[in-house]
């Protein structure tokens, strides 16, 4: 029994695993571009959630579609100033300008935020457990669980239904000809990666919620990231979701086995499963 | 009266090298005009600048009177022009239907709507929940041309319709241009195949090695004097 | 200035034949004269300097000339380190001759994994190689045989002579940072260099054309890993002790990031420019903290924007500059009679 409990924990940290890399997997399939500030965004977003839980007194968990509208904005500013500037053939360009931008954003957040441990003050909600078929599990990771699937779910929603939807994964497959039909692609590209942001945005606030974050956290969010979108295939949505409760599970089950392995079993698969599948999870269907 | 589109010494390159020299071209409002030439003589190129795919060009284009040489691509699609790309250029996340629905992109008011699409091209009815990429490459040109229709062009641009299609199937496309015709819009056919561009064009441009090397109605020369200014082996050359 | 550079990049490659060493031999003579003349705390910073040069011109290989880019290269300055100091700690060899058998540690390292990461492509094997170095970091600190989280100390370096500890080094950090440009001059003027660079920018025309893709990469990415274990070896003689955490800092690999990118990724005198900037940047601003890195962040993003090549590839390929000259001219090149 302590085993699934184990794994049904795993699979509610994997579904914030899974929103982490779905942010990354969404810039790469729209824009082709490999964002390394992700995970700097993530802690940004859950830092902009702490300032604002200190200003506006209601529930945190309210305060999430504050914070992706917020990022929302912060994204396509980004996308249209900066990273399209820099698009084309050639993906290293935007690559190592978000690289040069995560460094300029971790430290920054230092200087603004301290490096201090910090968490968005849940209350008694943090601590509170409840029981489901004997299992104890907690009630936060059990509300983040179903708030990142539903994310999901709205997404594949919205692209899949809505005209803008439409245009995303149009832009994805040809940027060069949606032009033809009256798309700037290079302003779909901005809704990319606004869009990214925002998911990334909720994972970082209730990231928050969950843990502690430090301007520092965002490098290994990154790697989960990445992990993510790589094991479920490079752009795809649904990858990513199995991708991270992958993920989630090895990583709970590892620390289990080993309390100081860290990462160690995650990346382990990581490796495993791409040994097996160079190119993903949905890489693998084709 | 002022052409719908006119070219004057249009130069197109790719970095260093040069594609077109300087083509003077005019298309009127409802004519049907065909490019002619052979691989590599410059009709993509010069269909892709014209839709603004590519950039790097000297001399004017002029649409209905504006000057739109150095128009954002999909400005210009939304001034009328579209273009049904060469290898047909399906969206692969996209089902068939989707596909002709990013026709509805520019934003034109007109005659072509998804109904009208259908009735042009029954056979894409009953797969239009396909993926546009499991389909055959004769549905996919008819995906194409709908998908360019339901912008509601003034000016379509088809580059090479009948390019890996068999006989019959390019027949069943070319028998839909006259419905296409009557709806007002000027098309440009880009074809290798001399007999049915002729066929289906009032006038014609040849294009020898990005340049026009003869023009005029199919009826005033023949295929023979086209075929010659095709290949480049015109008199001037001392072949024949 | 500028038009001498040119000239001599673009007569034939005779003269460079004897300029060349000519040039490498004043450097070396330099070197060999320079802890001698030179103070004990200019001379730690020049051997960090050359180091991280060495480290730089490293990552570049692999990643600007053979097109695998790597964003855990500190996995290689980690493992020649340990290298190093087990062989020192277990094996009783002197420090001084252990750093010579470092890059065998790193490039065995490369070789082994090699044959899983070459499976990934473009972002894949990027990220790939991050996870990897993730993987042997936890390992290492898991392991009791090297230290664990305790790291490992280099107690044998406490028997010797500590005035000749710095001169040492520096010898070795400049036998490193003369070596990496001699070998990539030497390379890309090779078969090897060739192929690298056709594999770089086509790998399925070069493949096309009979070039080996994956034994070319293979060979880069060893010789990649070597370099840089032997570096990572050398610099951690002087602090005597590593410990996980500093032997695989992904710093490392955001300084070598960061040098070719600004200097110019694909060029050899990219990253002399870069390593310029670099610690410009750090000795002027190193005192206030974060600002100095948010300045260095702020710099790779300008140079992204307005030098997509870096600076030195910018100007390479406005002007024709270039240093050292690697490209073989033409035979039918006319600027013999300048």
């Amino acid at each position: 029994m302590a085993w699934l409990e184990t794994i049904v924990n795993g699979l509610l940290v994997g579904s914030l695993y899974a929103l982490f890399g779905l942010g990354a997997a969404l810039t790469f399939g729209v824009a082709k571009i490999v964002n390394v500030a992700h995970g700097e965004f993530i802690v940004l977003s859950g830092f902009i959630g702490i300032m604002l839980v200190g200003i506006i007194p209601i529930h945190p968990l309210l305060l999430v579609p504050l914070v992706i509208v917020i990022v929302f904005a912060i994204g396509f500013i980004l996308q249209m100033t900066l990273l399209n500037r820099v698009v084309g053939k050639d993906p290293i360009p935007p690559m190592l300008l978000t690289f040069g931008l995560s460094i300029v954003l971790k430290n920054a957040m230092v200087e603004v935020f301290g490096a201090t441990p910090r968490s968005i003050n849940m209350g008694g909600l943090r601590f509170k457990g409840m029981e489901v078929f004997g299992m104890t599990l907690g009630v936060l990771p059990v509300i983040i669980f179903v708030i990142s699937v539903s994310l999901f779910v709205a997404l594949h929603f919205f692209l899949k239904y809505t005209r803008v939807g439409r245009t995303l994964r149009a832009t994805g497959d040809e940027a060069q000809f949606v032009q033809l039909f009256g798309v700037n692609y290079r302003r779909a590209f901005g809704v990319a990666t606004a869009l990214a942001l925002s998911m990334s945005a909720a994972a970082g606030m209730m990231l928050a919620m969950r843990s502690t974050i430090t301007p520092f956290t965002g490098g290994d969010r990154l790697l989960i990231a990445f992990e993510v979108v790589i094991i479920g295939g490079l752009g795809s949505m649904w990858g990513a979701l199995i991708g991270g409760l992958i993920l989630g599970v090895t990583h709970l089950v590892g620390l289990r086995i080993d309390p100081n392995s860290g990462l160690l079993y995650p990346d382990i698969v990581f490796f495993i499963i791409l040994t097996i599948m160079p190119r993903g999870i949905s890489g693998w269907r084709q | 009266m002022t052409p719908l589109l006119e070219t004057s010494d249009l130069q197109t390159f790719y970095g260093d090298f040069q594609a077109l020299f300087g083509l003077d071209f005019s298309i009127a409002e409802g004519e049907t005009v065909a490019m002619i030439g052979a691989n590599g003589a410059g009709k993509s190129t010069f269909l892709r600048s014209i839709a603004g795919l590519n950039t790097q060009k000297k001399g004017t284009i002029r649409f209905a009177g504006e000057d739109i040489t150095r128009l954002r691509a999909d400005l210009i699609s939304r001034r009328g022009i579209a273009l049904v790309p060469e290898g047909r250029v399906m969206f692969p996340s996209l089902t068939v239907e989707e596909n002709l629905l990013m026709g509805l992109g520019t934003d034109r008011a007109g005659a072509w709507t998804l109904k009208k699409v259908y009735e042009l091209f029954p056979a894409l009815t009953s797969i239009r929940h396909s993926s546009s990429v499991r389909i055959s490459g004769g549905q996919q040109q008819m995906v194409a041309i709908g998908r360019a229709l339901l912008t509601n062009p003034r000016l379509l641009l088809c580059d090479e319709i009948s390019l890996g299609l068999a006989p019959k199937i390019t027949n069943d496309i070319y028998a839909c241009f006259s419905e296409i015709k009557a709806s007002g819009t000027a098309i440009m056919l880009v074809e290798q195949d001399i007999v049915r561009a002729c066929q289906a064009a009032d006038r014609f441009y040849c294009l020898l090695e990005g340049r026009i090397s003869l023009t005029g109605r199919p009826a005033d020369f023949g295929i023979e004097v086209i075929s010659r200014s095709y290949f480049g082996t015109g008199d001037h050359h001392g072949l024949a | 200035m500028a038009a001498v550079t040119t000239m001599l990049s673009r007569s034939p490659g005779r003269h460079h034949l004897l300029l060349m060493p000519a040039v490498l031999l004043v450097l070396a003579l330099c070197a060999v004269a320079a802890p001698f003349v030179v103070g004990e705390g200019l001379l730690r910073l020049s051997s960090e300097i050359l180091l991280i040069f060495a480290m730089a011109q490293m990552w570049n290989l692999l990643s600007g000339y053979a097109g695998l880019l790597s964003i855990g290269h500190q996995v290689f300055v980690g493992a020649g380190a340990y290298g190093m100091f087990a062989l020192s700690i277990h094996a009783g060899v002197n420090p001084y001759v252990a750093i010579a058998f470092a890059p065998f540690v790193s490039g065995l390292l490369a070789a082994l994994v090699a044959p899983i990461l070459f499976r990934l492509r473009d972002a894949y094997f990027t990220i790939g190689m991050w996870v990897f170095s993730e993987i042997v970091t936890i390992l290492v600190g898991k392991s009791n045989w090297l230290g664990g989280q305790n790291g490992l100390t280099l107690s044998a370096l406490r028997d010797m002579d500590p005035d000749w500890i710095s001169p040492i080094s520096f010898w070795w950090a400049a036998f490193a940072a003369i070596g990496s440009l001699v070998l990539l001059a030497g390379l890309m003027r090779s078969r090897l260099g060739l192929a690298l660079l056709a594999v770089r920018d086509n790998d399925v025309a070069a493949s096309s054309l009979g070039i080996d893709v994956w034994r070319s990469r293979f060979i880069a990415f060893v010789i990649s890993a070597a370099g840089t274990g032997l570096c990572g070896a050398i610099y951690f003689l002087g602090p005597a002790h590593i410990l996980p955490a500093a032997g695989f800092d992904p710093n490392w690999v955001v300084i070598m990031l960061f040098i070719c990118v600004v200097g110019g990724l694909g060029t050899i005198e990219g990253p002399i420019v870069g390593t310029i900037v670099y610690f410009g940047l750090r000795q002027a601003f190193a005192t206030s903290g974060n600002w100095y890195l948010i300045l260095m962040g702020s710099v790779a993003v300008v140079v992204m924007l307005v030098a997509r090549k870096g600076l030195w590839g910018t100007l390479h390929a406005r002007y024709g500059i270039s240093l050292i000259p690697i490209r073989r001219e033409p035979p039918s090149d006319k600027t013999f009679g300048i």
